[in-house]
């Protein structure tokens, strides 16, 4: 993996990942929940349609999870993801031709080392649609 | 803007009454098994040797794994309002990484719950807040999430 440096990153850089939310992928999200805690699944099944949605939906702790992989993959392992947001504006389908993007806005060196870089993030559908947008700041070191 | 005057019911009694919701150890099998799911093939949550070569030494948690946990229902404001309900919005701030082998333990709060109507009618938001710890006491994240509650 890459390691991204402060100096090499500017405003208007932009990054993106296709997704794609299978049945299997969001099964196994929704089992690996469960893992940990030792507690039964207590949410809906995948196959589950919600009242007020078409189809199936992906967990929006699922979508945050994408979009957080897009920007942890992009910094490399000595970056820091200091904090997430997302708006969940749509649903998520579930089969929809997904794609998790990255714009960076904002870029501020850090006066005890490394800077600090702020993203828009947002997965955005094959109708242009952007079901959820948000805000990614990540700590870059500079460059040795 | 906020409605003070939409109809909507709520147990106001539990607004900032702090809960223990759970407690989780992760291990790489459940890394593991996370990143799968999710497409994430980062060696630092992966490999051994190639975590212990990084900057933290051995195998931590996706940052994001946090959000995929299953704990005990958060605390329920008991919203009475509307026939569907939904992730409206999240925040996470990050502090320690959770390494493989680390137990986390979760509190969390009803922060507030509130009205708010616009084009698509009349919306109940409650947020939630909790905190995330580690066998250490250090904190590991902060979470804000909001529901939306409305007529579908």
């Amino acid at each position: 993996m890459d390691q991204r440096y402060f100096e090499d990153v500017e405003p208007g850089d932009e990054i993106e990942t296709p997704w794609d939310a299978t049945p299997e992928a969001v099964a196994e999200f929704m089992a690996t929940r469960r893992l940990a805690s030792g507690l039964p699944e207590i949410e809906d099944g995948p196959e589950r349609v919600r009242p007020g949605f078409e189809r199936p939906i992906v967990p929006g702790s699922m979508s945050l999870a994408v979009l957080s992989r897009l920007v942890t993959d992009w910094m490399g392992s000595r970056g820091r993801l200091r904090s997430i947001s997302a708006s969940y504006r749509r649903p998520v389908y579930r089969d929809d031709q997904l794609r998790a993007l990255a714009l960076v806005t904002d870029t501020e060196k850090q006066a005890e080392g490394g800077g600090l870089v702020k993203l828009d993030v947002y997965i955005e559908n094959e109708r242009g649609e952007r079901p959820l947008q948000g805000v990614a700041v990540v700590e870059l070191p500079l460059r040795p | 803007m906020d409605d003070a005057d939409a109809e909507f019911e709520y147990d106001r009694d539990i607004l900032g009454v702090e809960f223990e919701v759970g407690q989780a150890t992760i291990t790489k099998e459940h890394i593991a098994r996370y990143c799968a799911a999710v497409g994430e093939t980062n060696p630092l949550y992966l490999d051994d040797a190639a975590a212990a070569e990084g900057p933290y030494g051995a195998i931590i948690a996706p940052p994001s794994m946090l959000s995929g946990l299953l704990m005990e229902p958060r605390p329920d404001p008991d919203v009475r309002f509307g026939n569907t309900s939904y992730a409206a919005g999240t925040k996470f701030e990050y502090y320690e990484p959770v390494r493989a082998g680390d137990t986390i333990h979760v509190s969390a709060l009803v922060k507030e719950v509130y009205a708010k109507t616009g084009r698509s009618g009349t919306m109940v938001f409650a947020v939630y807040q909790s905190r995330y710890r580690n066998q250490r006491d250090e904190p590991v994240a902060f979470e804000e999430f909001a529901r939306v509650f409305r007529q579908a």
